[in-house]
């Protein structure tokens, strides 16, 4: 009688483990589908099925070979730029956070004043500031340097709430114990605080860095920065092959974007695996 | 000569006071146990002793290193009193509170590392010695989150070991853990009295404060309401509010252990 009923709960488990399975098989079968139906879309394949004829985008792949590595060579600069600017963000958010949480007054205004400052204004605007604003006032910046610094400094303002978040996350508890033992604050800040907070904004920091690939596509308006997006914009508008140009650059940004989630995936199941 | 001397405390929180003036001498190699009900102040009285909390006002001296506070703020040489204060003497809480980013020897050797400067492998030599005290040499590169409670514990305590304190506080230590765990915590603990550790524990483990301690503390509403040895305590209580909470705790327990 026993068997029985545990064979029937095991039989339930493992339908739905199979209903599970087969939903994810779906999902997959439809995302080829779709990608299918978009890869139609631009095949330049014109189809007659009786009275309908339907006729998809014709893309010029002869410019796109000629131009395809060209483009492509933007793909190093824009990492370059991001991978700066997700370092020097993630510096200023870590100081920005310590400076909010330090208890100081000048220093609890600085940190909320950048951050109200940069969340208020746009990025783009920024940008613009560094290329623009700043030459008036005779501070010439190469044109990279301009593109990292905007990018951080915008990057930096939100990531401190995040940075504040992961250092106030870590317990009481900790802190009391490292004071208990002798250590300064400092000490207790360096040595204990900030290497399990750390771990905790990793992976919010790699989101960053996913936002950041895209966002630095931004710099290129300033027409300094040799990136994806400003060598894609130059070739289109010089041969009017705009979409041709675009469709590179959007693969370009997409297949990072995949593959940096991807990473990003295997970071946070590690990290999960690695604490408490 | 008292190793702890507590003149006078008096600790607010806000408009509560919790502890309104407590007198209290341990001499050297003494145990101390402090019972009350939750809210009597007993974690405050501990937590006061190496500055964890600030007294509002008072005396506190370890060891020879007295602290008189009068005001808020300490002065600079008060500070540096305090922190000598801390180094004499070792915590062990409640919640265990290992470094979760270090394994068991990390954990042990980071204080001494970083606050006495003593050399690694110094370090580990005396942590090792500890670690083989509370039965977790074998642990020794394992991280914290694959211990159980009651082996964290005895990391913990070996920790506060390591800072080699005259003193050492627990307050407690066996509260978190599940009660088939307690004894090896508590084993561990008889053993350091045994030595002639100096140790003030606030505990409800009434098995250890009946047969382990020197002297019972009992606190009622931040002030000290009876103490005494262990056995007057237990069998001839002369408050009367000593006489409630003993009855109640004993009651519970056998409530427990019918009920097990």
């Amino acid at each position: 009688m026993a068997e029985r009923v545990l064979s029937r709960t095991e039989l339930v488990l493992r339908q739905q483990e199979r209903q599970r399975y087969l939903f994810g098989v779906q999902v997959v079968v439809w995302w080829i589908i779709i990608l299918g139906l978009l890869i139609f879309i631009f095949s330049g394949v014109t189809l007659t099925i009786g009275p309908i004829t339907i006729t998809t985008i014709d893309l010029d792949t002869e410019f796109m070979k000629t131009w395809a590595p060209y483009i492509s060579w933007g793909v190093p600069i824009t990492l370059y730029i991001a991978a700066f600017s997700i370092v020097f963000a993630s510096i200023l958010a870590l100081a920005s956070a310590l400076a909010r949480l330090s208890g100081i007054p000048p220093l609890v205004a600085l940190s909320g004043f950048y951050v109200s400052l940069i969340r208020g204004t746009p990025l783009y605007l920024q940008i613009f500031f560094f290329f623009l604003a700043l030459p008036q006032m005779g501070i010439q910046l190469p044109g990279r340097v301009a593109g990292i610094t905007a990018l951080s400094l915008n990057y930096g303002a939100y990531m401190s709430e995040i940075f504040r978040a992961g250092i106030e996350s870590v317990s009481k508890g900790q802190r009391e114990a490292a004071i208990a033992l002798g250590m300064t604050h400092g000490q207790t800040m360096r040595r204990i605080v900030l290497p399990q907070a750390l771990r905790l904004v990793l992976p919010p920091t790699g989101n960053e860095f996913i936002a950041m690939l895209k966002d630095s596509a931004l710099v290129s308006a300033t027409g300094f920065v040799q990136e994806i997006m400003w060598r894609s914009v130059k070739v289109g508008r010089a041969n009017f092959r705009g979409l041709e140009a675009l469709v590179i650059a959007a693969m370009w940004y997409w297949l990072m974007t995949i593959i940096f989630t991807a990473l990003q995936a295997r970071l946070e199941r590690h990290m999960a695996r690695g604490e408490r | 000569m008292p190793i702890v001397e507590i003149d006078d405390l008096h600790k607010s929180f806000g408009p509560l006071e919790v502890l309104k003036g407590i007198h209290m001498e341990v001499v050297q190699g003494e145990v101390v146990t402090i019972i009350g009900r939750s809210g009597s102040g007993k974690s405050t009285l501990l937590r006061c002793i190496n500055f964890l909390e600030q007294p509002t006002h008072g005396r506190v001296t370890v060891d020879g290193l007295s602290v008189l506070v009068e005001q808020h703020k300490l002065t600079k040489e008060q500070k540096h009193i305090v922190h000598e204060i801390r180094l004499r003497t070792g915590m062990v809480f409640q919640e265990f509170n290992l470094f979760p980013h270090l394994s068991v020897i990390e954990n042990l050797i980071e204080a001494p590392v970083t606050v006495k400067r003593m050399k690694k492998r110094e370090a580990i030599e005396i942590a090792e010695q500890y670690l083989h005290k509370v039965g977790m040499s074998d642990k020794r590169n394992e991280f914290p989150n694959r211990l159980s409670g009651g082996q964290k514990q005895r990391v913990a305590i070996a920790r506060a070991l390591t800072m080699q304190p005259k003193v050492m506080l627990f307050d407690e230590p066996t509260s978190a853990l599940d009660p088939e765990l307690i004894g090896e915590v508590l084993a561990v603990m008889g053993q350091l009295a045994k030595e002639g550790m100096t140790m003030l524990v606030v505990s409800h483990e009434m098995s250890f404060v009946h047969d382990v301690s020197h002297r019972v503390v009992f606190m009622e509403e931040g002030i000290i309401a009876e103490e005494g040895p262990p056995e007057q305590l237990f069998d001839n209580p002369q408050n009367p509010k000593t006489r409630m909470f003993l009855q109640r705790i004993i009651g519970e327990k056998e409530e427990a252990e019918v009920e097990g």
